[in-house]
């Protein structure tokens, strides 16, 4: 039959048993290591070229390399995988579970290491005929009597592991971590330097900041404004509040359609949990900003727009929080409604849904709050509120109007979040 | 009916129809494509009125059984009779009109944590009450006086409008008891009824579930403590690995058929 494990041969009969089983995971630790410093390698050409210009390597495009450029990275990579898998057990030998040991499950010595590390050359470069050609026991493991065997459990050990730091899989990832923190460093082009010396830049804006104009709090601004900050307030808590109560109403119904426990049963009512659950994960990952630049278009300009932005992304993430929630109750109450000969409506009504009402209330406060600061800037895009008014000064550079505006902003947040923590302390 | 010289009985299928009130008739239940057996062909006829104890090591198959009866799981052979109706062949609609007459009362109580003692005595209804009324949560009042005897019953008056939760265990044991009563149910299931509370909490709850049975109830019960099955129970049956091992009034079980039951090194507890 394909796929299925064949009896060791007599021979083998002799020793402790072992599994055979490992060709598909011998090469896919294989390619993980050698991909893996692939990716180092890129990381330090990336790198070189930044500082040292000593091989030139345009990240964006093609990579240029001197003619001796590609078959030493090919080959350095394959040594260097190769290596750390004789000598250790390697990143990818560490995901797949398996590691070399002899037939006793005792770790192999230093020759029978290099024996291995000098064979899988043989084995593997022409093809990897070594390996075609014994896919249970390959011509390195033979030569070096060893075996890839899964990685002790720990009901099998006999002595603690080395600490990371004195194991090859530990230094490889420390070594893949570190330099690809710097790579990222790199590429976000991060400048202290710059954060610090051109503070001067900064000084006006904080000098605004600092000496608010309150002056329009109450008043409207002139054209083309047409408000005041408070009133842009107000119009900023309502889109918010509004966004979050339908949102809310919306996705609670919808909410028991994604929760794998209520829909368990027949294949029709797993699709529709399926779509639910799609539709969900889709939409939430599109953030309200993005949702704003469409709505703008289509409703144009104004406080309606971004409503309806905050409102299709309140419906995903407070759907996907609620279905979430019903999934997690206790089944006991459940039991309970139908031995009492309750159908599925009354068991949703009366043994699940006592359970979730107090969490989803606090999620729903939580949602008014994140609507609220997300509202703030989403006139960037089209929306109203008060957005509006900051992008206008900050664009003028009036930066005492744009103090004041943070400040009330900051200031409401700020009341929100307090008595939203207050009363969600006291529901739950 | 209850053999007084123990073991199996067999009777004609007549005999059992004519006679007992709950019927389980060659039940088997495997679990994961038949590697786990947990009920392999129990058979027990039950008479009106009696308590029926059920004992055995934990995964002996007690739990299996009891939730057989009224379906809660589904068994893969046999049937259960409760009169002349055969449970397992009923589709969903009547089996929960029948689960109507069948009350359960669960290890764990199984409340509305934070529902009211109100709340959760009134869930015992919710087999009487149509769908579209009990969505709105309004029961009729009839059923709210009804909640009031309940709890009168079990001694829990007081604490009608107390979330569940703050009841001790042996409170919340009685609600649970107080909710299966709604139903008028003419057989109670207990699943472990006293394995999570105190020695002296089990023995006021089992009073409890005793006074019941005395006004006519059918009551099958699993208990650990063989004390307790002896003080409480007109016949026990025992389980060990989904086999029935024993099956007679409780004087009959001795030192040997206990070993036999519960293994070779079990020692006898006494819980006064």
């Amino acid at each position: 039959m394909i796929g299925k494990a064949k009896e060791p041969r007599p021979a083998d009969k002799t020793k402790p048993p072992i599994s055979f089983r490992f060709l598909g995971r011998r090469v896919a630790s294989f390619w993980i290591d050698w991909i893996l410093f692939g990716f180092i390698a890129y990381c330090i050409m990336y790198l070189l070229n930044y500082y040292w210009y000593t091989v030139s390597v345009a990240w964006y495009g093609t990579l240029i390399l001197p003619s001796w450029g590609w078959p030493l990275v090919i080959i350095g990579t394959f040594e260097m995988a190769l290596l750390v898998r004789s000598f250790g057990h390697s990143f990818g030998m560490r995901i797949l579970g398996v590691t070399l040991a002899n037939a006793d499950r005792s770790r192999p010595t230093w020759g029978q290491r290099a024996r291995y590390y000098l064979a899988s050359h043989l084995s593997i470069l022409p093809a990897g005929i070594g390996v075609w050609l014994n896919p249970r026991r390959p011509w390195h493991e033979r030569w070096s009597d060893t075996y890839l065997q899964p990685i002790a459990r720990r009901d099998e050990w006999i002595a603690p592991p080395p600490p990371w730091y004195r194991t090859v899989w530990g230094i490889t990832m420390f070594v893949l971590i570190a330099i690809t923190m710097t790579l990222a460093w790199h590429i976000s082009e991060v400048s202290l330097r710059t954060l610090f010396t051109e503070a001067d830049k900064a000084a006006r804006i904080w000098r605004g900041l600092f000496t608010p104009d309150f002056s329009h709090l109450i008043n409207d601004y002139p054209k083309p404004i047409n408000d005041s900050i408070l009133g842009a307030l107000i119009e900023t808590l309502f889109m918010a509040l509004l966004a979050t109560v339908f949102g809310a109403l919306i996705a609670f119904p919808v909410s028991f359609m994604g929760a794998r426990n209520i829909m368990s049963g027949s294949r029709i009512r797993m699709g529709i949990f399926w779509i639910v659950r799609g539709f969900f994960n889709v939409f939430r990952s599109i953030e309200s900003i993005l949702w704003a630049m469409i709505f703008a278009i289509w409703v144009s300009y104004g406080p309606f727009a971004g409503t309806l932005a905050l409102l299709l992304h309140t419906i995903a993430a407070l759907g996907k929080l609620y279905s979430e929630q019903a999934e997690s109750i206790d089944h006991g109450p459940v039991e309970a409604v139908q031995s009492a000969g309750g159908g599925r409506i009354q068991m949703i009504r009366h043994a699940i849904m006592p359970q979730i009402i107090p969490p989803y209330l606090a999620f729903t406060l939580y949602r008014w709050e994140i609507n609220l600061r997300m509202a703030t800037v989403i006139s960037l895009v089209g929306g109203g509120g008060i957005g509006r008014l900051l992008f206008h000064f900050k664009r003028e550079l009036k930066w005492s109007d744009v103090g004041a505006i943070v400040i009330s902003i900051a200031v409401v947040v700020w009341i929100l979040d307090y008595v939203s923590g207050r009363v969600r302390e006291r529901i739950v | 009916m209850p053999n007084p010289r123990g073991g199996r009985i067999r009777l004609s299928p007549r005999t059992y129809l004519i006679m007992a009130h709950l019927v389980v008739d060659h039940l088997t239940k495997v679990y994961e494509r038949g590697k786990v057996l947990a009920l392999n062909d129990v058979s027990v006829s039950v008479d009106k009125g009696e308590f029926l104890v059920l004992i055995g090591l934990s995964g002996s198959g007690k739990s299996t059984l009891l939730r057989c009866i009224n379906r809660l799981v589904e068994p893969t052979e046999g049937r259960i009779l409760l009169g002349d109706v055969d449970i397992t062949a009923l589709p969903q609609r009547q089996l929960r009109k029948v689960r109507r007459q069948i009350g359960m009362i669960f290890q764990h109580f199984n409340l509305v944590k934070r529902a009211s003692v109100l709340s959760n005595v009134l869930a015992g209804r919710l087999g009487y009450v149509p769908t579209a009324a009990s969505l709105l949560g309004s029961f009729p009042k009839q059923d709210i006086v009804r909640a009031k005897k309940s709890l009168e019953t079990v001694g829990l008056a007081e604490k009608m409008y107390v979330r569940a939760d703050e009841l001790s265990g042996g409170q919340q044991q009685r609600v649970g008891i107080a909710r299966a009563l709604m139903q008028e149910p003419e057989l109670l299931l207990a699943d472990e009824p006293v394995s999570a509370l105190d020695p002296a909490t089990s023995h006021s709850v089992l009073n409890y579930v005793e006074e019941i049975n005395k006004q006519g109830v059918t009551v099958l019960c699993s208990l650990h403590f063989l004390s307790l099955a002896r003080r409480f129970g007109t016949r026990i049956i025992a389980l060990k690995d989904g086999i029935e091992m024993f099956d007679g009034p409780p004087a009959d079980i001795d030192k040997e058929k206990f070993r036999e039951i519960y293994g070779e090194e079990a020692e006898e507890v006494e819980v006064r």
